[in-house]
């Protein structure tokens, strides 16, 4: 590395110093190094199995490294749980669906606003009663277009309408660093236009690191594009020139594209 | 933004809670006032204190299975535990002269079961489902062996008992009477009822109803489903001890019963049955309990039976408790059209009461005649007397409860068809 990059780092929102992880024997994540800068839209893609959703776990917290190490805005947060990474801010949503399907959609945005609005733990407020709260979930639930369905239970919803829902409880925290995994999955072409118009919308000015596989949301949004091919990363680069490395087209986007 | 009242609710009553919400607040407050006239036999009291302990507890265990779906199987320690502290706090009040108005006891009953919750949270709450059932089991298990064993607590086979009119006064009152005995015990469930409440309008009581439903996402905002768990815990320890204190002060002994994993089973077998997912399941379970428990227990030796089969219909028809049954019909009732239901309702109740009651003769008669003394042939049921051990009265009650089962099937289409039209079909209602 050079020394050029080595001073970026330490400014780096994420940077993946040697990562590795092993499930048993599989090696699924090798040898990742990776930098992103603050306020950058950064794209993860690969080919299915290629360690994309183990990397989103390492970077929350979800899984411990084997070796490397995971840094947030210089600090490591190598072995941290979930809640400790998500309070020193950053915030994510999954490839798969998870709300909180039994509340209500105003509900599940509010219970994304307590921890970092100051409440935590608290026993002596009542929740109905903050009106900062209160406000602040109409805010986001204007933001992601679901105020009519504020008082509806999660669980009913409309599918594209779930993953707005999961994109507005992430953002809800106020989180600098955010990182969607699939947020277009299983969606028509105009939800995921609308769905792309909405992440957007919702992480202006934010640092971005999102797993797709619609190349055209890719390209259409990402600052920057790391490459993930059997756990290790093949490039990383500008949409123009990712689309013309040729290792890339050889292994993976001559393949999989459309 | 944040000062104009915008909500309904907390337009112009800044301070004040809305009469809408505190409206059932203050009928249960008078309705419980009042009980007493209406049941001043001793009797009554005993059933009536009984019943308030009972809600005290049962809301405190829902707190953990209802609100933050974790399943114990040995919460009568906590209880158990609060009640034996509060024995020996008024065994001190007697003998060595401790100053403690007897109001004042659940105090120290919710703190000491706030301790153990404390403790033994510290733990257990690492892990939901399985895992903590199993701790919570193996704990209770634990306790109950102890309560043997430690005697100087626990005071062996016999318990620990006390007075506890020897506190001072309050208002002059030495809490001698049941009645007094009945009133210091409501305004504790009141109060109890009122703070779990609120407890689940809270921050922390909102996010354990979100760690209940989705850990993993919980923990992804920020919360750490450990400490959230942990948090109900101790809060639910802490009204456990409560209902503790008020069994001490209403019957004035605990034994090794109060805790084992028995008492802990009932605790269990009632909240599911008045419905654990809302809050006021674990009351109208407390209340069907403790009334069958007591008067039922009357009339039938095998009681427990028809509970257990109560249970087992519970579960398996309406999981979500008795409350859930009623709750089912609120959107009929909104939209008016309840009235639909009364007739087919009406004409599935005879049959089914006479299924009931059949069913019922089947096991009264066999039972008679299994346990019996010999020589002691007659038996007396609803009324009439006959010989048990015949098969002619077997017949009869078989019978009788085939037939009622047969107009039962024959009447729930129509049952069916009127539910759907009091419950169209439709985005809401």
């Amino acid at each position: 590395m050079s020394a050029a990059e080595n001073l970026a780092a330490s400014s780096a929102a994420i940077e993946l110093r040697d990562l590795d992880k092993s499930f048993g024997l599989a090696r699924i994540i090798q040898n990742v190094n990776l930098s992103v800068e603050p306020g950058e839209r950064h794209a993860i893609i690969g080919p299915n199995g290629a360690g994309k959703s183990t990397l989103f776990n390492l970077i929350t917290g979800k899984y411990a490294p084997t070796s490397g190490s995971v840094f947030m805005n210089g600090q490591s947060v190598s072995g941290l749980k979930p809640y400790e990474i998500n309070r020193m801010g950053l915030s994510r949503s999954f490839q798969i669906t998870n709300i909180f399907p039994k509340m209500t959609v105003f509900e599940n945005i509010r219970c994304g606003l307590l921890w970092t609005m100051d409440y935590k733990y608290s026993f002596w407020h009542l929740v109905d009663r903050q009106t900062d709260l209160t406000a602040r979930a109409e805010e986001i639930l204007d933001q992601i277009n679901l105020t009519a369905r504020r008082n509806d239970l999660a669980g009913m919803l409309a599918y594209a309408e779930q993953r707005a829902l999961e994109i507005g409880i992430t953002i809800a925290g106020g989180a600098d660093i955010i990182m969607l995994d699939e947020p277009c999955a299983g969606m028509s072409t105009s939800e995921t236009q609308y769905i792309v118009g909405l992440i957007r919308k919702v992480t202006e000015g934010k640092t971005l690191i999102i797993v797709e596989h619609d190349m055209g949301v890719i390209f259409d949004l990402a600052d920057r594009i790391s490459v993930l091919v059997y756990g290790e990363i093949l490039a990383t680069d500008t949409p123009e020139n990712i689309r013309g490395n040729e290792k890339v087209q050889e292994a993976y986007l001559g393949s999989a594209e459309e | 933004m944040t000062t104009s009242a915008d909500s309904p609710l907390t337009a112009g009553t800044r301070s004040l809670v809305p009469l809408s919400s505190a409206m059932p607040w203050i009928i249960a407050t008078v309705v419980l006032l009042a009980l007493p006239f209406v049941f001043p036999s001793g009797a009554g009291l005993t059933i009536m204190n009984q019943m308030a302990i009972t809600i005290v507890f049962a809301l405190a265990y829902n707190m953990l299975l209802g609100q933050g779906g974790m399943l114990s199987f040995g919460h009568a320690v906590y209880m158990g535990l609060g009640g034996f502290f509060c024995m020996h706090l008024l065994n001190w009040v007697e003998n060595d002269g401790l100053w403690l108005p007897l109001p004042l006891l659940p105090v120290f009953g919710g703190l000491f079961g706030l301790f153990f919750a404390f403790l033994i949270g510290g733990f257990s709450t690492r892990r939901a489902g399985t895992v903590f059932a199993m701790i919570s089991l193996g704990v209770g298990e634990l306790i109950a062996a102890c309560s043997i064993i430690v005697v100087a607590f626990f005071g062996g086979e016999e318990g620990v008992s006390g007075d506890r009119t020897y506190g001072p006064e309050v208002l002059g009152v030495d809490f001698a009477q049941q009645s007094e005995v009945y009133y210091l015990i409501v305004c504790w469930m009141l109060l109890s009822t009122l703070a779990m409440y609120l407890f689940s309008r809270t921050p922390i009581g909102r996010i354990t109803n979100a760690v209940r439903d989705n850990e993993e996402r919980a923990e992804f905002l920020g919360y750490s489903q450990r400490h959230v768990r942990w948090i109900s815990f101790c809060a639910s320890g802490f009204f456990c001890g409560v209902a503790g204190a008020l069994f001490a002060i209403n019957l004035e002994i605990l034994t090794e019963e109060n805790l084992n994993t028995t008492q802990s089973g009932i605790i269990l077998l009632l909240t599911f049955l008045g419905g654990v997912g809302f809050f006021v399941g674990p009351i109208v379970g407390a209340i069907v309990f403790t009334l069958l428990q007591t008067v039922l227990s009357l009339y039938t030796e095998i009681w427990q039976l028809y509970l257990g089969i109560l249970f087992l219909a519970t579960v398996m028809f309406f999981p979500n408790g008795l409350t859930g049954l009623m709750a089912m019909h609120i959107p009929s009732w909104k939209a008016g059209r309840l009235g639909l239901l009364m007739r087919p309702y009406a004409k599935m109740a005879v049959p089914a009461l006479a299924f009931v009651f059949s069913a019922a003769a089947i096991m009264e008669i066999l039972f008679h005649a299994r346990e019996a003394s010999v020589g002691s042939e007659e038996m007396t049921l609803y009324g009439m007397t006959f010989n048990s051990h015949g098969y002619a009265p077997l017949v009869i009650a078989a019978a009788v409860a085939a037939a009622s089962l047969y107009l039962m099937k024959q009447i729930a289409p129509s049952v069916r068809e009127a539910w759907s039209e009091a419950n169209p079909v439709r985005g809401d209602s």
